[in-house]
């Protein structure tokens, strides 16, 4: 792939080469990468445009109250006469940005306390594994929600909560790869060219891990969505009148029969999240060596 | 429920008692004791959402509450079906002192309790005495009760410290439910003046009623169900329905479709939109009107506010709510607006003209305080579904209609305890809650919503920091009030309700109606004043 890519950048100046060449390299991967690309896609595009989308104002009445999809509403509007696809799509304002934030973050924190665990060893180690253990004991729901509602409800609060909940994760991976790597021979060598830790860890570890954290991040990034859907759910994430997809939600349940309300936002998470999936799991299929 | 679980005092039940408990009575239920083999009458099962807090009439204090203790407790004197007048109940008949400082019951000398002993003077002087020493939510009521004494056995005298003519309508309540004295005190109860510390009795009677009451409690499991039985040695006319089941199911759908699979028979807590979506024809929803009311609040002297709430901005706030769209959005327009915080139909409601929706008035007004680009406030309120109400739709309703004369909400719903927490601690700068009465009569509201010393809103409203909220009139207009009776009274409340009014810091929003979905045949379903769901009144086709 680095050749395809170098070779792309030496000659790709005239505009049917670049292009034939992306196509190529698509063509390469996996359809669940393509599929589920798109979808996300969509939904990164969405949150970064909507605004400009000649749709209803998300937080506005746009017409009668309760009504069911129709050519005006095409998802119909909730109990205070808002469209509910113009407060769907705007979810994505606030479910694309958390979900980004929250698994960079959890993979920051993670991986640096994974990487130290895994290459100080010792007390060191087991310090920050047992708190990996104890965090990780807890089911990340009920421990989101305790922290939430300890921080007060709301968008950031619910972020740091789930930053809390979600860096073990990273961190258990990143540990188990650097004790893998570094035994290998190469890092032997720079011990023994007399490389600072830093230098060996940082040049010759890491980038050798980093593959199966970015192919858990990818499907993560639907699961922090669910996660924060869930929060805002329990009434404890996004707070009235934010159009966030778990609050809408939570507004549909309450409202039965008015299917349409809980519909949209079931869609976008149903979607997003699955999106995200086949991404990871395509990822997963094209990095891994002994599935080529 | 609210005004209930809020007022409340510092008591608390340990919760390895509620376990316990919960763990003996479904153990007690899958023992498969016979609940309604005994006789061929009907059992019905209520789904309601229940915010029971105890099953003692001393310690609790909510709407479930008032279901059960008028129940399986009688009380001194009942509400009459007109829900004014006061009718007798254990008390044949009773002589008010002409400075209603005196009152003097006659006792029924047929009424019984449910294990067949006689009520009397001495149960209802326990019990009063025990109502006043817990201290729990409603013991306010006994705050004026010099003594209460027991001459004969047919014979109660209570003495009040100053005139208190809505005294004998507050014996209506539930909480004044007379208990049997031996029974309780072998079992923990006592009514002595630190009752609230050494009266144990309130286990017992999780499992077990002490009443002269049509039903007797069968079972209760936390959270779960609550059986009432019905007392087949009760003194009165026998009620038609043999057993209640009250099965705790949290939201309106779940309670319609609970009725609409067959598995329920009344439903208590669905709102009128989704009463509307019932389809199934051996289903009736009735609706009624209702004591009830949704009231935002306005607090002038609360913590941090980014602006005066001065009476200008207050009177622009209330003008700027567009109170018939709301009560259209939140109850399809089942509801009734409110001049005052008296409900209607209450002495002395009516007289004040409930405040009009008027936008360029708001902004005008907003423009003479020098408001005119607006500010923020924090709006603090729970998240909950009262009476048909979303609170959060409400709100964010609110929150729109706002934001045309500038002021903006911050909205944080919360849960109820923590709203109770920020609402007596720093104060919330504007606030939904509700209240319904636990009696008929309009001085409980002056007392709670008055703007005089010892009100709970007068404190809530920030008064510590701000006494110039406080109305010399108020407590002077209520001492007339409760030292006259009739219509003399209900004049003074008539003044008290336009002192509220023009107060504009509790703007009530709506008094919800009251909505029964039931199966076909099931009637005398009705609202009452002082025991929301009269059970005795249910019968059967």
């Amino acid at each position: 792939m680095n050749t395809v890519t170098i070779e792309a950048r030496k000659d790709g100046r005239t505009k049917p080469g670049v292009i034939r060449r992306v196509l190529s390299l698509l063509a390469g991967l996996p359809p669940s990468v393509l599929f589920g690309g798109a979808i996300v896609l969509f939904w990164l595009v969405t949150a970064l445009t909507v605004q400009f989308w000649p749709l209803h104002d998300p937080l506005a009445l746009a017409g009668r109250r309760l009504q069911p999809p129709s050519a005006d509403h095409w998802l119909g509007t909730d109990a205070l006469g808002r469209d509910v696809l113009s407060r769907t799509l705007h979810g994505a304002i606030y479910s694309m940005p958390i979900a980004t934030i929250v698994v960079l973050a959890g993979v920051v924190i993670g991986a640096a306390l994974g990487a130290i665990a895994g290459y100080v060893g010792g007390k060191v180690d087991a310090a920050i594994m047992r708190l990996v253990d104890i965090t990780v004991a807890f089911p990340p729901i009920l421990l989101a929600m305790t922290i939430t509602a300890t921080l007060g409800p709301g968008i950031v609060n619910a972020a740091i909560a789930m930053i809390i909940v979600w860096w073990p994760i990273y961190a258990r991976l990143m540990r188990a790869q650097v004790l893998e790597v570094k035994e290998r021979e190469h890092v032997e060598a720079a011990i023994a060219g007399g490389a600072g830790h830093i230098r060996i860890l940082g040049i010759h570890i890491l980038p050798l891990c980093w593959a199966p954290i970015l192919i858990n991040a990818t499907m993560d990034f639907g699961q922090v969505v669910l996660l924060a859907a869930s929060l805002s759910f329990v009434g404890l994430g996004a707070t009235p009148p934010t159009p966030e997809w778990g609050s809408m939600i939570y507004d549909g349940a309450s409202r039965f029969y008015s299917w349409w309300i809980a519909f949209g936002p079931g869609m976008a998470i149903l979607t997003l999240v699955l999106g995200f999936s086949f991404l990871g799991d395509g990822l997963r299929d094209y990095f891994d060596p002994k599935s080529q | 429920m609210t005004r209930r679980s809020e007022m409340r005092g510092p008591h608390r039940r340990p919760m390895a008692m509620i376990a316990a408990l919960a763990t003996a009575t479904t153990l007690a239920a899958w023992s498969g004791a016979p609940a309604f083999a005994q006789d061929q009458a009907p059992s019905l099962i209520v789904a309601r959402d229940m915010d029971l807090n105890s099953l003692d009439p001393a310690r609790a204090f909510c709407d479930t509450c008032q279901i059960y203790l008028s129940a399986t407790y009688d009380r001194l004197v009942d509400i009459g079906a007109d829900n004014t007048s006061l009718v007798p109940m254990l008390a044949t008949d009773w002589t008010i002192s002409a400075d209603h400082t005196e009152v003097t019951f006659k006792l029924n000398p047929a009424a019984r309790f449910a294990d067949g002993s006689p009520v009397e003077a001495k149960d209802v002087k326990w019990s009063l005495e025990r109502l006043k020493n817990i201290k729990g939510g409603f013991s306010y009521i006994m705050d004026g009760v010099i003594s209460v004494e027991a001459p004969d056995a047919a014979t109660v005298v209570v003495k009040l410290d100053k005139p208190n003519s809505d005294f004998v309508g507050s014996l209506s309540a539930p909480y004044a439910g007379i208990l049997d004295s031996d029974l309780v005190a072998q079992h923990g109860g006592n009514a002595n003046a630190d009752a609230a510390s050494t009266d144990t009795a309130e286990e017992w009677l999780l499992a077990n009623s002490a009443g002269a009451g049509p039903y007797v409690l069968s079972a209760y499991s936390p959270n779960n169900e609550l059986r009432l039985k019905r007392n087949d040695n009760y003194w009165g006319d026998k009620p038609a329905v043999g057993e209640f089941v009250f099965r705790q199911t949290k939201d309106a759908v779940a309670q319609s479709q609970l009725l609409e699979s067959g598995n329920g028979d009344i439903a208590m807590n669905v709102d009128p939109t989704t009463a509307g979506s019932i389809t199934n024809p051996e289903i009736t929803v009735s609706t009624v009107p209702s004591f009830n009311m949704v009231y935002l609040v306005l607090s002038p002297g609360a913590k941090n506010l980014p602006h005066s709430l001065d009476a200008k901005i207050r009177a622009a706030i209330a003008k700027a709510v567009d109170y018939d769209t709301l009560i259209d959005f939140t109850l399809e327009g089942q509801g009734k607006r409110l001049g005052s915080p008296l409900p209607n139909g209450f002495p002395g409601s009516g007289q004040v003209e409930p405040t009009a929706f008027d936008l360029e008035g708001a902004k005008a007004l907003m423009a003479e305080a020098g408001a005119a680009d607006g500010f923020t406030l924090d709006a603090v309120y729970p998240n909950v579904n009262q009476y048909g109400v979303d609170y959060s739709l409400m709100m964010q309703k609110v929150q729109q209609d706002l934001a045309a004369i500038n002021v903006q909400l911050n909205l944080q719903p919360v849960e109820f305890s923590v709203w109770r927490e920020r609402i007596n601690g720093d104060g919330i700068p504007l606030t939904a809650v509700f209240f319904a009465p636990d009696y008929y009569g309009s001085a409980q509201y002056v007392q709670y919503f008055g703007m005089m010393d010892g009100t709970v809103w007068y404190k809530r409203a920030g008064g510590a920091n701000d006494p110039t909220l406080a109305n010399p009139q108020t407590p002077e207009l209520l001492a007339k009030a409760l030292a006259s009776e009739g219509e003399e009274s209900a004049k003074y409340y008539s003044e008290l309700a336009s002192i509220m009014a023009a107060e504009n810091i509790i703007l009530p929003i709506v008094s919800p109606d009251a909505v029964f979905v039931a199966r076909k045949g099931i009637s005398g379903l009705r609202y009452s004043a002082c025991c929301n769901l009269v059970l005795s009144d249910i019968t059967v086709d």
